[in-house]
């Protein structure tokens, strides 16, 4: 590595509040892989869920606010697909008519990564020396599937833990039912949709469920703790980053 | 201001040539490949498939269509009767032997019509009204069946020549009349044909 | 309309009959779509044609119009022209009417349910005859399509079997699907025959030929319109094609998107009434062209809609579709693609919740055979529906509320700092129940918040 990659890692609302590991990990899996890190103090929320209620204005100062602070890095890393996919794809989108922002917006797109992606596809990176012995399924979160094309990525990162197998999980790309405030805004729906999830889930023969989207990670645990099914649920960069074995959502520190 | 001016007026006029762009939209498109050098072969396995399940004989010359057709009726269709298009080249066979109807009547007959073309890309089979070809017998019948001239098959949909009188009607035939409406599962013969014979010809 | 969208979703969720019809259908046809795209060598290529060829249409849809309208009288067909549903209802039963008609057979339209003709036939004392097998089945059970292929996907063999045996003469000895379809053929096979008028939608008008196209498996099509003196055509002005070999194209995408065949069984291609010495064919054609709020979704950013082949994909693939099925959309059109039209057709206020039940995880668009961008669509109603004022007023406090925090960072961090620490008063690792977050508790625990944000260990470990 003859120079070292300056990222910043925009670490998303919910992974600041609820599970601030995914946080410690990416920095981690993200220093292991070469670069310097560095977490802008100005950042908040990406304005995700302000463009799925329609308050586009909203959307729209919060995308300009989020531009602001990080456009000055190399290269944004999100631990979320869903957020990352906000910068990557609608940012460009809701100010496509802005004269000023607008290029910002694509600029700043191009230069933005979700996690996994990163770490695979511009670091070229695997984890070294990491075992967890464990029967894993990974479900494919729905903006960084469909919006990123992540697919290989994480299950190439995840080859390289040894020990650990790759279950297959039927329905991995269907949506899990959470979509955000879509889960509490039809709760029924959500839950009829996350009760299927979690059949799979527990039909994989998987001990361990991975995902690259806490929202969805969070809903399918909370889902799999309410059946009382032993299956655990973590971030894929946490296993990356060597943190397998410890507490999973849900555990104790 | 009448409904068309109004919905014209509303859709404005168009700038370009359109007739270009529509040209040029159908530059190399994407389909099936078909190996011109086997169509039948092709033909041949479409009509096989699940979806089309039709039947396939290939019969040398005309003058051996009356007997194959009479096989065919002999051995699947326990009712007598087989409706004839009033085409002179059909008719200048000979039919002796089979029992023909004028029409259509009953449910679980048997129709003969003769096709425009056919296609290797799907197995379908082009059929063209005309005053020697109504359309009505070939949805009545329970076993329809269809000679296909070697010479008139294509490789692709696209391939299909142009009439060069537009019919009242040209309709495609990939299959036989078949509903999935119930629980999703295929069943053949929900109004007309159940069994399909291609006959090839030549 | 749909302002009982939650209630008859709950409905159908406490239906665990319907959850089984729907899964049999749409399962079946997913399995199907996927292998048929399998074996399309470039299938991502021909989706971006078919958009493409749908795209030059609606640019130049007048120009199309005029086109088609000049061919399809040229070749004898009468053209009517009709700016709303009512008209256009106005003008089939005007036509039936002058042709003395008591009787109809009509096959299966999504366009004829859109302007509501069953009804406004109904109204007019003319008996209607169902000819495609969905369209029997509810028209026997007095219901609405639940989807806009298998319009009867939300009934099992085992309703439709009971249907069958109250309403048929001479139903089924045994119970088996196939027998079924017997049955109804049976009993359908008269009734077709013997009426006045023909009535059929349209899937293709062809521009160049004045050719209007139909496709169906059960070619109830074409024993609806072809032995009647009269057949009408209802079709929207979005239906037209440059050329055959531009309906080529999309005809193969139909199929397999909506079936998984290679093409439908039956594909038909009418141009003009009978002509002198035809041995059959209706006396007469009229082909009613349908603008129904069509030209209106091109000028205010719904161009894309009209790309839409009617396929099903978009809802065989939708997992909130899976779990309520057709009717609780309250349209014509369910799924995906109701969703965005619904709000079009019977205004927003009505259908407000349309575009908001949906988990915008992108399956309709990425199965989508003319790449419609369903997701951006529903977003565009979502933001129309915030600036009418149409959504719940704690929603548009809450959301601003906190829009207006996320723009103040050290707030945010402290209202996030105080957040978790508020969680935590509810459970140290799972929270079971909460308050305003019974939407989430109700099914599933919360995973209890580690207890300090990641901006606050950060700069403590920075230190």
């Amino acid at each position: 590595m003859t120079e070292r990659r300056q990222v910043a890692l925009f670490v998303t609302c919910l992974v600041d509040t609820m599970r601030p590991r995914i946080g410690f990990a990416s920095i981690a899996a993200l220093e292991a892989a070469g670069c310097e890190v560095v977490v802008p103090a100005a950042q908040t929320c990406c304005g995700q869920p302000a463009l799925n209620s329609g308050a586009r204005r909203d959307a729209e100062a919060l995308a300009r606010q989020t531009i602001a602070v990080l456009e000055k890095y190399a290269h944004v890393v999100v631990p979320s697909g869903s957020c990352a996919g906000t910068i990557r794809v609608h940012y460009p989108e809701i100010l496509a008519g802005d004269p000023e922002w607008g290029p910002r917006a694509e600029a700043l797109a191009g230069r933005t990564w979700e996690i996994l992606a990163f770490l695979d596809q511009v670091c070229g990176w695997r984890p070294e020396g990491v075992t967890l012995p464990v029967a894993a399924a990974y479900h494919d979160s729905c903006a960084g599937l469909r919006e990123l094309g992540i697919k290989a990525q994480p299950r190439r990162l995840l080859a390289a833990i040894e020990a650990l197998r790759l279950m297959p999980l039927a329905g991995e790309e269907t949506c899990c039912g959470f979509g955000g405030t879509f889960c509490v805004k039809y709760p029924a729906i959500s839950n009829a949709i996350t009760e299927e999830k979690a059949q799979a889930i527990e039909a994989s023969g998987a001990d361990l469920l991975l995902a690259g989207d806490l929202g969805c990670l969070m809903n399918m645990a909370g889902k799999l703790h309410r059946q009382g099914s032993p299956v655990r649920v973590m971030h894929t960069v946490e296993v990356l980053a060597g943190m397998g074995a410890g507490p999973a959502i849900g555990e104790a520190e | 201001m009448s409904a068309r001016e109004a919905i014209l007026r509303r859709l404005g006029g168009n700038a370009g040539d359109v007739a270009d762009e529509a040209r040029a939209l159908l530059r190399a498109p994407e389909r099936p490949p078909v190996d011109p050098a086997a169509l039948a072969e092709t033909f041949a396995e479409r009509l096989a498939a699940p979806s089309v399940a039709a039947s396939l004989e290939r019969v040398p010359v005309a003058q051996q269509l009356p007997a194959a057709v009479a096989r065919h009726l002999a051995q699947h269709v326990p009712m007598p009767g087989l409706y004839l298009p009033p085409d002179a080249w059909l008719q200048a066979l000979d039919w002796r032997g089979i029992a023909l109807d004028a029409a259509v009547t009953v449910d679980g007959g048997a129709a003969l019509a003769v096709a425009t073309a056919a296609v290797a890309e799907t197995g379908s089979l082009v059929l063209d009204t005309s005053p020697t070809a109504p359309m009505l017998p070939n949805f009545l019948a329970l076993h329809h069946l269809v000679v296909v001239r070697h010479e008139t098959l294509v490789a692709h949909l696209e391939d299909i020549p142009a009439p060069l009188e537009q019919p009242r009607a040209r309709y495609w035939i990939t299959g036989v009349s078949g509903t999935t409406d119930i629980e999703g599962q295929y069943v053949r013969g929900a109004h007309g044909p159940r069994f399909l014979h291609v006959l090839l010809l030549g | 309309m749909t302002a009982g969208f939650k209630a008859r979703a709950a409905e159908a969720l406490a239906d665990p009959v319907l959850k089984v019809a729907v899964e049999r259908t749409a399962g079946t046809a997913e399995t199907k779509r996927a292998a048929a795209v399998a074996a399309f060598e470039d299938f991502e290529a021909a989706r971006t044609r078919a958009a493409a060829i749908k795209d030059h249409v609606i640019a130049h849809l007048g120009h199309y119009l005029e086109q088609f309208e000049a061919n399809a009288i040229a070749a004898g067909a009468q053209v009517h022209w009709a700016e709303t549903a009512d008209a256009a209802c106005e003008i089939v039963l005007d036509i039936c009417r002058r042709a003395g008609a008591k009787s109809v057979a009509r096959s299966k339209s999504m366009l004829g349910e859109e302007i509501g003709l069953p009804h406004a036939l109904a109204e007019a004392g003319i008996e209607r005859v169902e000819t495609d097998l969905a369209e029997h089945i509810i028209q026997l059970a007095g219901e609405r399509p639940s989807h806009i292929v298998w319009p009867a996907m939300h009934k099992t063999r085992e309703q439709v079997s009971t249907l069958f045996r109250a309403r048929h003469a001479e139903p089924h000895a045994e119970e088996t699907i196939a027998a079924m379809a017997q049955s109804a053929r049976r009993h359908l096979r008269a009734a077709m025959l013997g009426a006045d008028v023909g009535i059929s939608g349209a899937n293709f008008l062809l521009a160049d030929s004045g050719a209007v196209c139909t496709v169906t498996n059960e070619g109830n099509a074409e024993l609806s319109v072809v032995p009647p003196r009269v057949h009408i055509v209802t079709a929207g002005i979005e239906k037209l094609v440059p050329s055959m070999d531009h309906a080529v194209h999309l005809l193969r995408m139909l199929a397999r998107s909506a079936t998984g065949a290679t093409l439908t069984q039956y594909t038909t291609f009418y141009t003009g009434p009978k002509r002198g010495a035809d041995l059959d064919g209706p006396e007469e054609m009229h082909i009613v062209l349908i603008d129904n709020g069509r030209t209106k979704m091109r000028d205010e950013g719904l161009a894309e809609m009209l790309r839409c082949i009617r396929c099903g994909a978009c809802m065989n693939h939708c997992v909130v579709f899976r779990q309520i099925g057709g009717h609780a959309y309250g349209g014509t059109y369910p799924g995906p693609m109701g969703a965005v039209l619904t709000p079009a057709l019977d205004g927003l206020a009505a259908s407000r919740d349309l575009p908001q039940a949906c988990t915008m995880n992108g399956k309709c668009q990425e199965v989508c055979p003319v790449r419609i961008p369903l997701p951006t669509l529903l977003r565009g109603w979502r933001e129309k529906s915030w600036r009418e004022g149409l959504e719940p007023a704690s929603t548009r406090g809450a959301v601003r509320l906190w829009a207006w925090a996320a723009r103040q960072p050290w707030l945010y961090r402290f209202g996030s700092r105080l957040a978790v620490r508020g969680m935590r008063l509810f459970g140290g690792k799972w929270i079971t129940s909460m308050p305003l977050a019974s939407g989430w508790t109700r099914h599933r625990d919360l995973p209890a918040p580690q207890g300090r944000t990641f901006m606050e260990q950060y700069r403590e470990r920075r230190r």
